[in-house]
């Protein structure tokens, strides 16, 4: 008996689109197989957006800096806010800096297929990459803003004004289980905005409408209780409220606060992973 | 034990489905309204590329794929890729698979072609270790050691073919799905390509390559698939398949000219006084059986069955080969072969023998005549018949006579011809 001139073991059967993986979490499992390709496209996506010149990624910082002096500036002068979010400048700080990333982050995903068309029609790249692209170069220019905030939290802390503690050391893991989040999200608008034209534009508004029920600009203590319930049904309040508790408080992240966040995590890449693995048909075709 | 196929498609069918009521209207909002988003996400309706297509390739074995655009092709090469999902049927690609849908497809303009080597080596499917170990040796096969550091913006065209064909080229796949890429390029470029398509043979790779280019893909594959309309309808040595397709192109080109001949009248069919008339032509293969297609190089005889009126004492029988496309190949008669007519009464058959039929592959067409020897028709009939001819060898022209070529001197070959 001859032995068979291939081998026998690495069939790739495309009746499951290029991998035998298959079931709700698919679209996770592939992407965590395409790690290099997804770090070598987000590094793509930096460097082309960079490459305008040596300022390019400081302008870029320079946004979330101008609408946080905006947001300072205004509530401090027109609205005196209270006590124990003093200074103001740094409670919002970290807040809109993350929040910045969540929106850029969807904003991204709702046009990822749009504009890698022919990289999805004419490579066999999996159309999952894309979203987890858009997630990874916004969450990259986040990590890449940090020091600014570190530097903001130690000036503060030199002058008295807030007593910075081990407890910011919270502060990375809540980013990670808030970028599972934004990618479980970025999943199903992805998905979607292959389908419908309208999906980018409902989304900017929506994220405007989300950003002011988000503990943000304001404590979820300063809300008053029937209202507070609402704003728990937020999906991102307790990521929020632990990136304040970490970056401005400097308390320690309430338990339910983190078994919310976590139900939340998975949740969200459950539901974004599923709906993709449902339309991820029509992606290559449609897109 | 047989030897599992390197590629198998099992009645694979693909229907591309059309969402044009809704895409016109298609937003989230009206679907969200209409309370049931899930109905907005069903097709409105399906358009078959693929129909039960069928085919095995054996490991090692170069194919060609031909057809006209839209035959479904190129979505016969995403299937295998994996780029699309059949609708129906089973796709199995074994061992490593590298597709090349289109050259550069990957690349970025506003980065280095050294990141892009990256990116599209990754896409490729290698890994970072696997594109640093053949980085110099891409480099050197796309020529652009200069350029290796200016964005890819900044690269002419064939700079970016020569960059992406090499990536693919060295990624050293078991089977490669090329789609029509070589038709950009330049000339050298285009033949470098083609020596790389030999390595990959001589390697025992399997290699599948959508072309239009009939001449290459009778020439470079053993084997060809013709797709029309969605359907495998020819699956077999190129030079036969290569045929089939040519046939079917010029006889979809005769009806639409046949459509047209009738409005302008161009070119009449049938010409004559009629006092003597070819009743009817017959092609005839080695066995003296009527046939359709024939190999070339083979004997062949043309018949033809001739009435006459009256008596007739001036007469010359002719035949015509041409090209579908109305070039004359061949053409004589008895006046030219040296026969005096003497009398024709009531009918007659007359039979031309030719030794060794040596055409170029395709289809030819047959007119036959009966005329005066001052040339005035009695009966001329265009187009009467047509035939085809099949050869493993593809040639340029009409002419494919048996042939052999030697050498001396300062040359070596590194393979023998073929047949």
């Amino acid at each position: 008996m001859r032995p068979d001139s291939v081998p026998a073991e690495t069939p790739i059967r495309l009746t499951a689109h290029g991998s035998r993986t298959t079931g709700p979490w698919a679209p996770l499992k592939r992407t965590w197989r395409q790690r290099p390709l997804v770090a070598a496209l987000a590094r793509r996506e930096l460097v082309a957006r960079y490459r305008g010149g040596v300022l390019g990624f400081f302008w870029s910082l320079l946004n979330p800096l101008l609408l946080l002096l905006v947001y300072a500036t205004v509530f401090r002068l027109v609205f005196a806010p209270r006590a124990d979010v003093r200074p103001y400048a740094l409670f919002l700080f970290a807040g809109v800096l993350v929040w910045g990333f969540v929106s850029s982050a969807l904003l991204d995903s709702a046009e990822t297929f749009r504009a890698n068309g022919p990289l999805l029609r004419k490579t066999t790249v999996a159309p999952e990459v894309f979203p987890a692209v858009a997630v990874g170069a916004r969450l990259a220019h986040l990590v890449l803003a940090l020091p600014v905030l570190a530097a903001a939290i130690a000036l503060a802390g030199a002058s008295g004004a807030v007593r910075p503690g081990a407890t910011a050391l919270q502060f990375p893991l809540v980013l990670l289980l808030l970028a599972a989040v934004v990618l479980g999200f970025a999943l199903l608008v992805s998905a979607l905005s292959v389908h419908f034209g309208d999906v980018r534009d409902l989304l900017g508004n929506l994220l405007t409408l989300t950003f002011f029920l988000t503990p943000i600009l304001y404590p979820v203590n300063a809300v008053p209780g029937k209202l507070r319930l609402l704003l728990w049904l937020n999906p991102f309040t307790p990521f929020f409220v632990a990136i304040q508790e970490s970056a401005f408080f400097f308390r320690p992240v309430r338990l339910e606060v983190w078994v919310g966040m976590i139900l939340t995590a998975a949740l969200a890449l459950g539901f974004g992973a599923a709906v993709f693995e449902r339309l991820r048909d029509s992606i290559a075709e449609e897109a | 034990m047989a030897v599992l196929s390197a590629i198998e498609a099992r009645a694979v069918t693909k229907l591309y489905r059309r969402w044009g009521r809704k895409r016109s209207v298609g937003t989230f909002k009206s679907a969200l309204l209409t309370g049931r988003p899930g109905h907005a996400l069903a097709p409105d309706q399906a358009v078959p590329a693929l129909t039960d297509v069928s085919f095995d390739v054996a490991p090692g074995e170069t194919v060609g794929v031909i057809g006209a655009n839209g035959s479904g092709k190129s979505t016969l090469l995403k299937l295998l890729a994996g780029v699309l999902r059949p609708t129906a049927g089973d796709v199995t690609v074994r061992g490593r698979l590298a597709a090349l849908l289109e050259l550069g497809a990957g690349f970025h303009p506003e980065i280095s072609g050294r990141e892009n080597i990256l990116i599209n080596g990754l896409l490729l499917g290698l890994t970072k270790r696997e594109i640093a170990s053949r980085f110099d040796e891409i480099v050197r096969f796309a020529e652009l050691e200069e350029f290796l550091d200016a964005p890819v913006k900044t690269y002419s065209s064939g700079m970016a073919v020569r960059l992406g064909f090499s990536i693919a080229a060295h990624c050293d796949p078991d089977v490669l799905l090329v789609d029509e890429v070589l038709a950009v390029g330049d000339e050298a470029f285009a033949r470098r390509s083609l020596e790389k398509f030999s390595e990959f043979e001589r390697a025992g790779k399997t290699l599948l390559f959508v072309s239009h280019d009939l001449g290459l893909v009778a020439e470079r594959c053993r084997r060809a698939l013709w797709l029309d309309r969605g359907r495998l309808a020819a699956d077999g040595p190129s030079g036969e398949t290569v045929a089939l397709y040519r046939a079917s192109v010029s006889e979809r080109e005769a009806e639409r000219r046949g459509e047209l001949g009738r409005e302008e009248a161009a070119v009449p069919e049938r010409i004559g006084s009629g006092e003597a008339t070819v009743a009817g032509v017959q092609f005839l293969d080695r066995d003296g059986r009527p046939a359709a297609r024939i190999r070339s190089g083979e004997p062949a005889r043309l018949v033809m069955d001739v009435r006459a009126r009256a008596p007739l004492a001036d007469f010359v029988f002719g035949f015509a080969i041409s090209t579908v496309a109305g070039i004359v190949v061949f053409g004589s008669n008895t006046a030219i072969d040296g026969f005096s007519p003497e009398e024709l009464i009531a009918g007659a058959t007359v039979a031309l023998e030719i030794a060794s039929l040596d055409l170029a592959p395709g289809v030819y067409s047959v007119d036959a005549a009966v005329h005066a020897r001052d040339g005035s028709p009695y009966d001329y009939r265009r187009d009467l018949l047509r035939f085809e001819v099949a050869a493993d060898r593809a040639a340029v022209g009409v002419w494919s006579p048996a042939r052999r070529w030697s050498f001396s001197g300062g040359v070596r070959w590194k393979s023998e011809e073929r047949v």
